[in-house]
């Protein structure tokens, strides 16, 4: 059997083992989720909750946003509390509160340390006692508890409306006034929040963990890590040695054997017949482009309300552009462009692979190009009518917010990126077709650009599993495999397969060493890839396997990134092997800026988080978004420009580059990052860190603790970053404007002469 | 944040002095026909202390609740802020003749002074702010 043969096989094996354990573990996500109940009742009969109230409320927290205003169960944005973390802490000393004065007459807050001891003491068995009725379906809570449950209730009902006792910390949570419409409408949605909180402290067996494994850690009622918290920690720490080890062992023996080919004398891209479709990639990258730009002014925006909870400069954007959606359009665009980005390159590669245009392809390709600016607008305004409140609940879910991050447009909208994406294969497809059917030495890497396409189709469809009242541990589930298989897995397969192809096109890398280098790559990192899913889910509502199985393989997923350095120098020597291939000198900085920020960004600041131990206290904290900001950008982003680069330069073979622009944007960008996960992200996330360790979780989320100062001084001090990142973009987006327009053009004989001569 | 107040502010006035006296000290070089004009190191400090006063000048607004386009003064200084960047541009690279040059310069450094004028009086008009008052 050939290398390449039992790669495959490999490949084929590992995604069978994978998405069995997969799929069967998210069947017992679905059977341990904490219980959905019809009702919750006081021991004195009185209904404290309905399911509809649950159910209602849930509705109404997605439609202002959901995970883009605040988070539940750690997951979501950062300026508004976890509210299920706050209303277990405010409900908690509501109920202390309660036994103070019945024991001693005067509030907790003024005992003194030994009796409010005790009374933690007696609270803790009381409020993790699981009273869940699994034959009437109810959970009973004692009346002393429902009175405590009103209290917190009424100030939630307070908080998303536009009473004047809670204006001070809507500022501080960027909500705008009446962020929810109605009385009613706020009375459920503290329903929602209670039912989460109930299951975040609740035990889901006596003397055991609770239904969040624990999570958030809050000392008041008991909740702290687990020991399999602890161990799979230790363990996960051990399998990234032993991978480590492993794959060291694999590059001694195996690796940088083939010698490369002796370069042509002339870029052979150069010949590269342009075809009518490929021409018509071109507008793919404008929007790209633009989507970029507008996606930094919005996260500058989303940036700014930490400052300012509802202002921008003396305007009241919070009444026309609150911060939710600001987040909500400032996240789905980061994925829209990079995924456009390499939408347009898959379909100018495909033609290039084959050397074939289908029919109509070019009537297809600007054909998905106007749904993909349909699909952006309309979901966007889908979006504003439902955070304003304006849309009601009935058609929330279908046309406005479903305020799940990252998959937050309305199901219609999730329906049409779908075909939309479908369609994509299908041009992806007739126009691979005949280098599909060649059999030849590049056949195993067009089948898995193939076969990456494929997924990236389908896959997307994880993210139509759910409806409107899917229980939240199993619209989890299915939302990170779109997050975490769709974007980090499948879209990653995609991109070395791309870069491999254009090296090997380019005359650099042989074929089958390519290809076989490809398919290792793979089979390494979808091994820690696919079950590495679960490292999003420790807290969702799982049970202990779950946090097993994420811990162990996604720490394998940073196995491959210890050894990057190796594919950061093959990637610059590439650069170096001919004087033509300085045509590419900016696309291949860009793939090697990729290496770094996949060491620093999803290698080192992804370690940090994802530990079951350190996501216990770390997770929505700011080293959350010190990780997104760094590996999304910096990894994906950075590839979207470098594919983008690479297409255009196909594009316009004749014109010339200006080298001074590229650069400046090329150490702009990299240096802005840096500056923004250094000082602001990286030092707020450990103060968070420190305040959660020292005083529990909801603390270091809180608006006594994030209104401190030096955390305005810090966010203040992502401006120069921020500034500096922007230019970047400003340079890049005028660099391929001026690409267009007024270009400057070079006869292509004389290149071609001085390349041949040197 | 206000806290920081007299920090934040003293940042912002030193950021500015440092600024002008880069530009002019790259004005003066522009003069002496240097070809240290442009040179990157002083390109590059300029950039950095711009970035610093425009944070520190983006904090201040946001603590005093003052704001262009709302409190008259700093309308007039952030437009005469764009005057200045653009004569600066012009007298450093990107005028064709000596002239205009030397003209976009003392422009600039006339500009920069009103600016002066217009912070300290905290008034649109400047060092003619009794005549409007």
């Amino acid at each position: 059997m050939s290398q390449t043969r039992r790669l495959w096989w490999g490949l084929g094996a590992l995604l069978v083992a994978s998405f069995s354990v997969l799929l069967y573990m998210g069947g017992e996500i679905h059977r341990a989720a904490p219980p959905m109940p019809e009702a919750v009742v006081a021991d004195n009969g009185e209904t404290v909750f309905t399911r509809a109230d649950i159910e209602t409320g849930r509705t109404v927290w997605q439609s202002f946003g959901g995970q883009q205003l605040g988070s539940i169960w750690g997951h979501g944005a950062l300026v508004a509390p976890d509210w299920s973390a706050d209303w277990l802490h405010r409900e908690a000393v509501a109920w202390l509160d309660l036994r103070a004065q019945q024991a001693y007459g005067k509030p907790y807050a003024e005992l003194g340390a030994g009796d409010r001891a005790r009374l933690e003491a007696e609270l803790k068995p009381d409020i993790r006692r699981n009273t869940w009725d699994g034959n009437a379906k109810t959970i009973t809570v004692p009346a002393e508890r429902a009175q405590a449950i009103a209290e917190v209730q009424s100030h939630y009902v307070s908080l998303f409306g536009d009473a004047a006792d809670t204006a001070a910390l809507r500022e501080t949570y960027a909500m705008k006034n009446n962020t929810v419409d109605t009385p009613e409408h706020r009375r459920q949605l503290a329903a929602f929040f209670f039912w989460t909180s109930w299951a975040a402290v609740t035990e889901r067996t006596p003397g055991e963990a609770s239904y969040t494994n624990n999570w958030p850690y809050e000392p008041l009622v008991g909740n702290a890590p687990t020991s399999s918290n602890f161990m799979w920690t230790v363990f996960s720490v051990l399998f990234l040695i032993a991978g480590i080890g492993l794959l060291g062992w694999h590059y001694a023996v195996y690796h940088g054997k083939d010698k490369a080919p002796p370069p042509p004398a002339t870029d052979p891209l150069r010949s590269l017949v342009l075809t009518p479709s490929m021409k018509a990639t071109a507008k793919y990258f404008w929007v790209v482009l633009a989507l970029f730009l507008v996606q930094i002014f919005l996260g500058a925006t989303t940036a700014h309300y930490q400052v300012e909870g509802q202002e921008f400069y003396g305007i009241q954007l919070a009444e026309y552009l609150p911060y939710s959606l600001t987040r909500s359009w400032h996240t789905q665009l980061a994925v829209l462009w990079i995924a456009t980005a390499w939408l347009g390159t898959g379909l100018f590669i495909a033609p290039a692979i084959s050397g074939h245009e289908p029919k109509f392809q070019r009537a297809g390709v600007n054909f998905l190009f106007v749904c993909l600016l349909i699909i952006v607008v309309g979901a966007f305004v889908g979006q504003w009518f439902a955070v304003m409140q304006k849309m009601g609940l009935a058609h929330n879910f279908w046309f406005g917010h479903q305020g799940w991050e990252y998959v937050d447009i309305g199901r219609f909208w999730q329906i049409f990126l779908f075909v939309g994406l479908m369609l994509w294969l299908a041009l992806m497809g007739r126009a691979l077709w005949p280098a599909l059917k060649r059999r030849d030495e590049m056949s195993s890497i067009v089948g898995l650009q193939f076969l990456s396409t494929v997924a990236i189709g389908l896959f997307y469809a994880a993210g139509l599993m759910w409806g409107e009242h899917t229980h939240i541990s199993d619209v989890e589930y299915w939302r990170w495999w779109v997050v975490h298989l769709w974007v980090e897995g499948f879209f990653e397969v995609f991109a070395v397969a791309v870069m491999s192809f254009l090296f090997v096109k380019l005359g650099l890398v042989r074929g089958s060493s390519a290809t076989a280098n490809v398919l290792f790559a793979t089979i390494i990192f979808l091994s820690g890839g696919v079950l590495g899913t679960f490292h999003h889910l420790y807290f969702t509502g799982t049970t202990t396997g779950v946090v097993a199985l994420g811990a162990s393989f996604s720490a394998l997923e940073v196995v491959p990134l210890a050894f990057i350095g190796i594919e950061a120098y093959e990637t610059y020597m590439h650069s170096q092997a001919t004087p033509w291939m300085a045509r590419y000198r900016w696309p291949i900085m860009f793939f090697i800026a990729v290496s770094f920020w996949n060491l620093v960004g999803a290698g080192l600041f992804g370690f940090l988080i994802n530990t079951p131990l350190a996501l216990y206290y770390m997770q929505g904290l700011n080293l959350t978004p010190l990780h997104g900001h760094t590996a999304l950008f910096g990894v994906y982003g950075m590839l979207g420009i470098g594919l983008m680069l690479f297409s255009i330069r196909c594009l316009k073979p004749d014109a010339i580059w200006n080298e001074g622009r590229l650069r400046a944007s090329f150490w702009t960008l990299n240096i802005g990052l840096s500056l923004m996960a250094l000082l602001t992200l990286l030092p707020m996330g450990l103060l968070q860190l420190n305040a959660a360790l020292e005083n529990g979780y909801w603390y270091a989320r809180s608006a006594e603790f994030m209104g401190k100062p030096i955390f305005d001084l810090l966010v203040w001090l992502r401006v120069p970053g921020d500034t500096i990142f922007s230019v970047g973009a400003l340079i890049l987006a005028w660099f391929v404007f001026r690409l267009w327009v007024a270009p400057r053009n070079a006869p292509l004989a004389i290149e071609d002469g001085e390349a041949a001569r040197s | 944040m206000i806290a920081y107040y007299p920090q934040i502010k003293a940042v912002h006035v030193h950021a500015i002095g440092l600024s002008f006296a880069i530009f002019f000290l790259r004005g003066l070089l522009m003069l002496a026909r240097s070809r240290f004009t442009n040179h990157a190191a002083l390109r590059y400090t300029s950039y950095t202390v711009d970035t610093v006063l425009l944070t520190a000048a983006l904090m201040l607004a946001t603590m005093l609740h003052q704001y262009p386009f709302v409190h008259h003064w700093l309308t007039a200084k952030v437009l005469l802020l764009v005057a200045y960047i653009v004569l600066g541009v012009l007298a450093l690279k990107r005028a064709k003749t000596r002239q205009a040059q030397i003209l976009a310069f003392v422009a600039a450094c006339l500009t920069f002074a009103m600016m002066f004028a217009i912070a300290r009086a905290h008034h649109w008009a400047g060092p003619f702010a009794s005549l409007f008052r």
